[in-house]
């Protein structure tokens, strides 16, 4: 027997994910330990492995490949803890981490302005200054440089950012600038923001270079030891690391660019719900649009696939839209909302009822944890409802206080409103759900996507909790739940392929196209994308391609939309034509309009590289548990039926085939799906759920006044 | 009919979403750098009957009295139908200032008009006589000489108007971007429409009118919450715009605001006011109005929503033929967004803080010179096309409150930092100029316990042919003052900078011609302080000291903090015997001069 093995170490828990031959996962959950990554995983492992009736080692011995997909960085970045960062910046500009783009959200409210991601005392003019056309108009002045590194040696700098303006259209400076780091401060890691992520707008720019260059010495320690202590424990097989495209590298490509390596976990849940989507469709094609959702303790993180396509973003921010640090690179695109189990309900002076944004996050965690939170939550309500068993949260781990949620729930809400507490916990998660789906809506409309028409694949622990109506709300009519929901990321590590992306800043308008300096481009990232295409030879990829793109926009226009370029070659009129009309789709589906016979204005220039390794099949359960597959029947609350006795089924008993009517509830032991009153939920093939919605109308629907019925 | 709270949170929440989707819709799709780079445009629902509905994140100078555009509408034409489209910017009849074009579409329900969708707009140019979408100098609207719509029909059947769109491309220098941000503008506002005729398809039309009743008495509930815990009494601000050309002495303000806190309203009067003046810095009526009310919800809590049921418990007072009141036709609101507007904010808002401690803000930066003139020329490197743009490459620091310090990206009071920056890459790609420098200014900030933000030193010109820049300088003369203690901003100071780098001041409202090599530079204000700047934390001090933001001389003089070294590394440490020597001198000294 061989085997395949997947990690997610998020913030609290560690998942294990562990294919067989067949393609069967076991899943495994430890609590994650930063300080050194493996203890975390070994206890996980240890659990597949008593599972599956095998020693740990023996597992490892036999497993060919191990993808790990980490929030070390980004914990890293959000506590602070990165090496000491200096910036390299062209005279005149030291600014440029403070200011940002400008913007903030709320005009009345005033917060904190936050400082710059390196310090002022640690930003270094450099003389020299090069046009937008690429001229020098200052050349370098190699002692200003020289000065800032004896300078740098002195505070004891550990990386060096440097990001100069206009390097993406003439390197010159900044090549000679990562010249003399080597040869003056040698083995001190830096980054040239051209090489890293050679977009215009120098904000971006500054803001990846920086943040790459402060995770270097970091994350090369951590997979380091990672490293080590696979081997050490008997792995042999191939190490990858998953990354913010939602594939995956191998460590020393990780290790050069460790900015690819922030946010790599969310971005892996796309990639199993694209994984599942075909596989339950039995198709190779992705016909429908899917909205992935990922719900955790403190957020609900929402991902788009179109048309088989994740979606991605080059407008990730760390610490708040506008005023945090941007990554800049280009991401799959998943957007959090600070929606999640542990958000609080509040009333406010005008007696509106309000969900978060305050959580009560883990600690104290939701009044029904037990640990001293009064304030009722998300999670809570869940609870008072009958939506959660006590005895069985986190597979039994915890024992909730559900006369501590009634509680909290009651004083805080029901009293004040004069309801019910059954009414108070509906309606927290009629608002609630609310939040979540204003949310949404923003997100898949700006992508130009209806959110009646996709197809939701839902993940996490807690979204089974009120995806049904989340999605009665948008519209929508098909819920995919993975059974292994609990581990949505780890799984999609298991499915993720090799991609990179090169790029490289060329303007050309397409009204009378430079063919040579265009191709020029578009062969120089081609040529990279192949390289690190052959780099990869020994892992014998089953297929590999390289995809070409162009971030264009209209004449005038400053945004971008990146659009596939037909081949690896512009060559005749008719490519441009084409080219041209390709973005007009793009731009009339995201934006509902278009303005053809206009030009476009072509910026940067990308070859995307993709190594399709071998992969487990998407398999069905290892088999039924044994024992009665309806654990119990206990009353639940419905807006629109009042308390309903209600039968909860144990997952792992259900036979392929069972289809339940709401309401009913699951527990799987990583997860919970209320199937409400209207809705059904139909065990897969595979052992998944699809939840058919049903039209019965919800606090949203005409004429309706839900809370009355259980509010007497 | 009455609404279940729930559904009450709920429909709240699709309404700011709709016009949230709307301002998307303008930012990607827009074209002048106004509008898609600096943000500088907003999006409103308002009733049938013209009452201002959902504005989510639009500047607080543009969506206030967004209502009165769609009475505009509603009163001029009495053959309003499914499919028409209104463009308006007239001042005289609810708009801002005529650079802000507007589009108003009205949403049908069975024929009913129940709402309309709004998009406004700044425009990159609106055929003033000059290329500059502010004309301080403008003695009248025929002098401003921009094209005025008193909310004309521009579509019908949803297709445009011809005549309406022939008369803007001849009259709007770079009319293809006029027109491009035109129908961004009609797809914001079109967009709008269609969602809310989903949202009444989905809850009713019955539904729809009782959410919008209770809604706006939530709103007023909130709001009278607030005053109900305020203090009682009537204040008196007084403010000064800078002196410039037909107004050698400047241009007083007066806000009398008063609180009543038993009934709950607040009543601000603005009729004790000069005259309007033979100048384009008139206020409209709705800036003067929205300017005093921003001073308003800066002081107060900001959770409340703002809306025509917040607006029923604030009562503005305004006088016909005043400065800052209702303008008399033909005089010119050219620049009535900013500068005078401006001061009407920060006055108001001032008031409050000098009348009680822990309310209020300080005065913030004011004032459109230099680092955000609107320059115009020709582009070599685009065959010689024309170009006009403001620019936003100028910081200028936002004031400081009770609790917090100023905001770095303020831009103005009227903006209130929701506003975008320039990037100097898109700037000079777009652009045929140099930007050679943006940095912090130091020691420009408003001292005090909780410090202004600092202004920033901005220089940029032309690289190969003459460019030509308008700006609207404020602040040279009266400065951001500060509040209870706290210190004043420095004064907002233009200048040419010659080939050579030798710098000339510049006239504080005026156009310049630059030619290649030379440069306008511009030292930005900071926002003015709350409190003695002797009881600002040294933690504090320590960290504007190692950000820039002040020396240590300033340090040491002003808020009487020395530290250990003069190096400038995270090891650098408060001498805290030497500061508590400094401190008590300072006291003394400050005792002494009172």
């Amino acid at each position: 027997m061989t085997y395949r093995i997947s990690v997610d170490t998020g913030g609290t828990f560690t998942d294990v994910v562990v294919a067989d031959e067949r393609g069967a996962l076991t899943i495994g959950k430890a609590l994650t330990t930063p300080r050194r990554a493996f203890e975390g995983i070994g206890v996980a492992l240890d659990q597949v492995a008593a599972t599956l009736g095998v020693s740990a080692r023996d597992l490892l011995l036999a497993s060919e490949s191990f993808t790990y997909g980490t929030t070390r960085a980004t914990n890293a970045i959000v506590e602070g803890k990165t090496a000491r960062t200096a910036f390299f910046t062209t005279r005149g500009f030291p600014d440029i981490l403070l200011l940002r783009e400008g913007g903030k959200r709320d005009p009345f409210r005033q917060i904190p302005y936050p400082p710059p991601y390196v310090p002022r005392y640690l930003t270094f003019e450099i003389t020299e200054r090069i046009d937008s056309e690429g001229d020098v108009f200052l050349p370098l002045d190699e002692w200003s440089v020289r000065d800032a590194l004896e300078r740098c040696r002195d505070l004891g700098v550990e990386a060096i950012g440097v990001s100069l303006l206009w390097s993406i259209v003439n390197p010159a400076h900044e090549l000679r600038v990562g010249e003399l780091i080597a040869e003056i401060l040698p083995g001190i890691p830096y980054t040239l923001s051209h090489q890293l992520n050679p977009v215009v707008r120098e904000y971006r720019r500054t803001s990846s270079c920086v943040i790459d260059a402060s995770l270097k010495p970091l994350m090369q320690e951590h997979l380091s030891a990672l490293d080590h202590d696979l081997r050490e424990a008997g792995f042999a097989g191939h190490l990858f690391i998953a990354t913010s495209f939602g594939g995956s590298w191998r460590p020393e490509e990780v290790i050069e660019r460790p900015i690819y390596s922030v946010g790599s976990g969310p971005s892996l849940a796309p990639v199993a719900a694209v994984t599942y989507a075909k596989a339950e469709a039995n198709a190779t094609e992705l016909r429908e649009d899917l909205l992935v959702c990922d719900t955790g303790g403190t957020t609900f993180d929402v991902g788009l696939v179109s048309q088989g396509e994740i979606s991605y973003t080059a407008e990730t921010w760390l610490g708040g839209r506008w005023i945090g640090h941007i990554t800049g690179i280009r991401a799959v695109d998943v957007k959090s909302i600070g929606a999640g189990g542990g958000s609080i309900a509040w009333l406010d002076p005008g007696g509106l009822l309000r969900v978060g944004p305050q959580s009560a996050g883990a600690d104290p965690g939701p009044a029904c944890y037990g640990r001293g939170g009064t304030l009722p939550t998300v999670t809570d309500s869940a609870v008072v409802l009958g939506y959660i068993d006590p005895e069985y949260f986190l597979g039994g781990r915890l024992t909730l206080d559900v006369a501590a949620a009634r509680r909290a729930l009651d004083e805080h809400i029901a009293v004040p409103l004069g309801w019910s507490i059954e009414a108070a916990a509906a309606a927290v998660l009629v608002i609630a759900t609310e939040n979540i789906v204003g949310a949404i809506r923003e997100i898949t409309i700006a992508q130009g996507i209806d959110p009646r028409e996709v197809t939701i694949v839902a993940g996490g622990g807690a979204s089974g909790l009120n995806i049904v109506p989340i999605a009665r709300e948008l519209g929508c009519g098909r819920v995919l739940l993975p059974s292994t929901a609990g581990a949505l990321s780890a799984c999609g590590a298991m499915y993720a392929d090799i991609i990179s992306e090169f790029s490289v800043s060329r303007y050309a308008e397409t009204r009378a196209l430079d063919f040579t300096a265009v191709n020029d481009a578009l062969r120089t990232v081609g040529a990279r994308a192949e390289a690190f295409l052959a780099n990869l030879a020994d892992i014998d990829p089953v297929a590999t391609r390289v995809e070409y793109l162009v971030a264009a926009r209209y004449r005038q226009q400053v945004w971008e939309l990146d659009i596939p370029v037909g081949g690896a070659r512009l060559e005749h009129d008719a490519d441009v034509r084409a080219l041209e009309q390709t973005f007009h789709e793009t731009h009339r589906r995201v934006f509902a309009v278009d303005e053809p016979g206009q030009y476009l204005e072509c910026l940067v220039w990308k070859a995307r590289a993709i190594a399709v390794i071998a992969k487990p099949a998407v398999a069905g359960r290892t088999g039924r548990a044994d024992g009665s597959d309806q654990v119990r029947q206990a009353p639940a609350f419905f807006p629109e039926t009042g308390w309903v006795d209600t039968p909860m089924f144990s997952g792992e008993a259900l036979a392929p085939g069972t289809r339940l009517e709401g309401p009913a509830i699951v527990r799987e032991p990583t997860t919970t799906v209320v199937v409400y009153p209207g809705s059904t939920a139909t065990v897969t093939g595979l052992g998944n759920y699809l939840l058919e919605i049903g039209a019965v109308s919800t606090a949203g629907d005409k004429g309706s006044v839900p809370l009355r019925v259980g509010a007497s | 009919m009455s609404l279940d709270p729930v559904l009450l949170a709920v429909i709240a929440n699709r309404l700011d979403t709709i016009v949230r989707e709307m301002e998307n819709t303008l930012l990607r799709t827009g074209r002048s750098a106004v509008l898609n780079m600096a943000r500088d445009f907003s999006c409103a629902l308002i009733t049938g009957d013209n009452r201002l509905l959902a504005s989510a994140e639009g500047l607080p100078v543009h969506v206030i009295g967004m209502e009165f555009l769609s009475e505009a509408v509603t009163q001029l034409h009495d053959d309003i139908r499914e499919g028409d489209a209104f463009l308006h910017n007239d001042p005289y009849l609810g708009n801002t200032h005529p650079a802000d074009h507007v589009i108003l579409v009205p949403v049908f329900v069975d024929g009913e008009h129940i709402f309309t969708a709004a998009a406004k707009a700044h425009q990159a140019d609106c055929g003033n006589a000059n290329p500059t979408t502010y004309m301080p100098f403008a003695r009248d609207i025929y002098e401003e000489g921009g094209l005025i719509f008193p909310a004309v029909r521009v579509q019908q059947d949803f297709a445009d108007i011809p005549d309406v769109i022939r008369m803007c491309r001849r009259r709007i220098r770079v009319p293809d971007q006029w027109y491009g941000d035109y129908l961004a503008m009609v797809g914001a506002a079109r967009i709008g429409e269609s969602r809310l005729k989903d949202l009444v398809a989905k809850y009713g039309l019955e539904t729809m009118k009782a959410f919008v009743e209770e809604w706006f008495d939530y709103s007023e509930r909130r709001i009278a919450h607030v005053i109900s815990e305020m203090p009682k009494g009537t204040i008196t601000g007084s403010g000064q715009h800078d002196p410039f050309g037909p107004l050698p002495d400047g241009i007083p303000i007066n806000v009398q605001v008063t609180i009543d806190p038993d009934a709950g309203m607040i009543d601000i009067d603005l009729t004790n006011n000069i005259d309007c003046v033979p100048a384009g810095v008139n206020e409209s009526r709705t800036c003067a109005m929205n300017n005093v009310m921003t001073g308003v919800f800066n002081s107060i809590d900001p959770d409340i929503p703002h809306n025509a049921g917040t607006f029923r418990r604030i009562n503005v007072r305004l006088r016909e033929n005043c400065v800052v009141g209702i303008p008399r036709f033909p005089h010119s609101c050219s620049v009535a967004t900013t500068n005078v507007g401006e001061r009407l904010v920060v006055t108001t808002q001032k008031a409050f803080a000098d009348a009680w401690d822990g309310y209020g803000l300080a005065e913030g930066a004011c004032g459109i010179g230099p680092g955000f003139a609107v320059v115009s020329g020709v582009d070599w490197r685009r065959e010689n096309d024309p170009y006009v743009n403001q620019k936003f490459l100028g910081s200028q620091g936002g004031p400081a409150g009770p609790e917090i310090d100023g905001w770095v990206t303020y831009g103005n009071s009227v903006t209130n930092g929701l506003m975008f920056r320039d990037s100097v890459e898109i700037d000079e790609q777009k652009y045929p100029i140099r930007v050679s420098e943006i940095r912090v200014r130091a020691d420009s900030e408003g001292a005090g316990r909780r410090r202004g933000a600092p202004g920033f030193r901005v220089a940029y010109g032309p690289k190969h042919d003459e460019m030509r820049a308008f700006y609207v300088t404020d602040g040279c003369h009266f400065p951001p003052r500060g509040v209870r203690g706290g210190g004043d901003g420095a004064p907002s100071l233009p200048f040419k900078l010659d080939a050579s780098g030798e710098q000339a001041p510049l006239p504080p409202i005026a156009s310049t011609d630059l030619q290649p090599g030379e440069q306008l530079l511009h030292l930005l204000s900071g926002g003015g302080g709350y409190g003695d700047p002797v009881e600002r934390e040294t933690e504090r001090v320590r960290d504007d000291v190692l950000s820039g933001f002040i020396t240590f001389e300033r340090a040491r003089d002003v808020y009487g903090v020395l530290f250990t070294s003069t190096e400038l590394h995270d090891g650098l440490a408060v001498d805290i015997d030497a500061t508590e020597r400094q401190r008590q001198h300072l006291h003394t000294a400050r005792r002494r001069d009172d």
